[in-house]
Parts: structure tokens; sequence; C-alpha cells
């Protein structure tokens, strides 16, 4: 390297930090969060429906309250990457990424308002599918 | 300021930097140049491009200074009149790691303030001050008739 660009070359590097690494987007957080959503739906559907025990009480409090925050951490990663990963050319090639979004967010709620098995598992499978979405623009 | 006094300045901190990462673009892109001022006694005006050590990782960040000493800012929920700190935000919208994270900043981590690129050269130029552009970094500042209700 010659003197002169060796005398240019900055020292140090400084980092105007973002809270999602720059351009680097992962769908995988929004599976696990949609896999731990239908796994406590599992768990609550397995404490004893009657003359619940204290540990009973104390786990169904905890499973409800791991459930909703992963809905809502699904919520929050499939927002993030439509919104800051997601072009115009993608929209091209799959026109339904609006559409599966919303449903997917409709999902998240209905999974927080409600202990339902069903709901659990269309969740995962949309977080799935919209992982699919995702990697298949990767390629 | 003698030539000596000059010297002693630019070995106390590094004055030439590189930008990684992207929450200060457009003004910064990644991968440019910039000369510092090394070790200033104070925080520069409002509106500077500043070097700091981040609270907590102390690795070096480049930030906007938004408010400084005197100001008052919202910071979470409640107006805090800042000290000889400055609060610092991110050009880049919501996606800024910066004082809506770790809080005001004191005075000794600052590191230097950013005034120079000198590369690439098609942006060869001074780094103009500039008001913290995002919307919520607006809202983050206060106004000081906030505080007195």
């Amino acid at each position: 390297m010659s003197l002169v660009t060796h005398w240019l070359k900055p020292t140090t590097t400084v980092y105007a930090h973002c809270d999602v690494p720059c351009g680097i987007y992962d769908p995988h957080q929004a599976e696990l969060a949609a896999r731990t959503v239908a796994r406590m739906v599992e768990l609550l559907g397995q404490l004893p429906k009657e003359n619940p025990t204290e540990a009973d009480r104390q786990k169904f409090v905890r499973c409800v309250a791991v459930k909703e925050q992963h809905a809502e951490i699904v919520k929050h990663e499939i927002q993030v990457i439509w919104s800051d990963y997601f072009k115009p050319e993608h929209l091209e090639r799959y026109p339904d990424i609006h559409d599966r979004t919303w449903k997917i967010l409709k999902l998240a709620s209905k999974n927080k308002q409600n202990i339902d098995a069903q709901a659990a598992a269309e969740l995962e499978a949309a977080v799935k599918e919209f992982a699919d979405i995702f990697w298949s623009t990767k390629k | 300021m003698s030539i000596a006094d000059t010297w002693r300045r630019l070995r106390r901190g590094p004055w030439r930097v590189a930008v990684a990462e992207e929450s200060m673009t457009p003004a910064l892109e990644p991968g440019d140049w910039l000369l510092l001022d090394p070790a200033p006694r104070r925080w520069p005006r409002r509106g500077s491009v500043v070097v700091v050590r981040q609270p907590g990782t102390g690795q070096l960040a480049i930030k906007r200074l938004a408010a400084g000493p005197g100001d008052v800012v919202l910071a979470g929920t409640e107006y805090v009149k800042l000290g000889d700190e400055a609060w610092l935000l991110g050009d880049g919208g919501g996606h800024s790691v910066d004082s809506r994270h770790y809080g005001p900043v004191p005075l000794d981590a600052l590191v230097g303030r950013a005034w120079f690129r000198y590369w690439p050269p098609r942006r060869i130029g001074l780094i103009p001050r500039r008001r913290a552009s995002s919307a919520r970094a607006r809202a983050s500042i206060a106004s000081k008739g906030k505080l007195r209700k």
C-alpha cells in the first residue's frame, strides 16, 4: 500500500448503529415465536380443568403470559420484515404479501385473546408460508 | 492554539474514522471517511455529528446531537433536563440505536465532533449541522414550556 493511502485510511471505525443489523432480516424469530404460542396452547390444554392446585394456577398464568408475549413477538418480527425488507419488486412476484401480513397480525391477536389450538396452528402455518416467501426472494 | 497543543489533541483521540452501518443515512453513508475534531472539552452545538463511546457497550458510535446541556428532552415518558449531557439520535428514523435506548450521554463519553468528509471524492465536504430529522426525534425534544407544567 502506498504511503499516501496509508496516511489517508481511517484508523478507527465508528458505528451508526441500527436495531436491525442493517440489511439482515430473518423470519426465524417469528417462526420460533409462533411455535412457542402453539406449544403454550398445548401446555394450557394439559392443565386440569377442575380443582387446580397452586402449582397448576401458577403454570396457567405463566403459559398465558408467555403465549401473549410471543404472539406479540410474531407481530413485531413480521411487521419489520414486511415494512423494511419487502420491496415493490417482491410485491410484483408475490402480490398477496400485504394480505398475508395483515392476516398473520390478525391471527396473532386472536391467539393473544384466546386459548385456541386451531388458531395457533393456523398462525404457525401462516408464518411458515411467510418465511418461505421471504427465503424465495433471497434466491 | 499552539501547534504543540493541536498536536497533543490529535494524539489523544482518533481523527480519521470510517463509518459503518446505516442509521445516519443519507447524511453519512457506510464507508464514508471522516475527519474528527478530537477531544473537545464540551458538547458542540445542536445538530452537530458526534462520535461517542456508547454507554453500556463502549463501542464508538456516531450520532447527531439532538439536544445538549440545559435542554429538556422527553426520555421515555418523562421530561428530563440535561446536565452536562447530550441527547443523541440517529438520522434514520425509528431504527437507530441511540439515546432512546441508552438515555443521555455524559460528556466524558464524547470522543469527537465529525466535521469533514474526505472520502468518497464525489461527496467531499464539510458535514453540515442540522436538525435531528426524524419525526420521532422532533417529538422527543420537548419545548421548555412543557417542563414547567
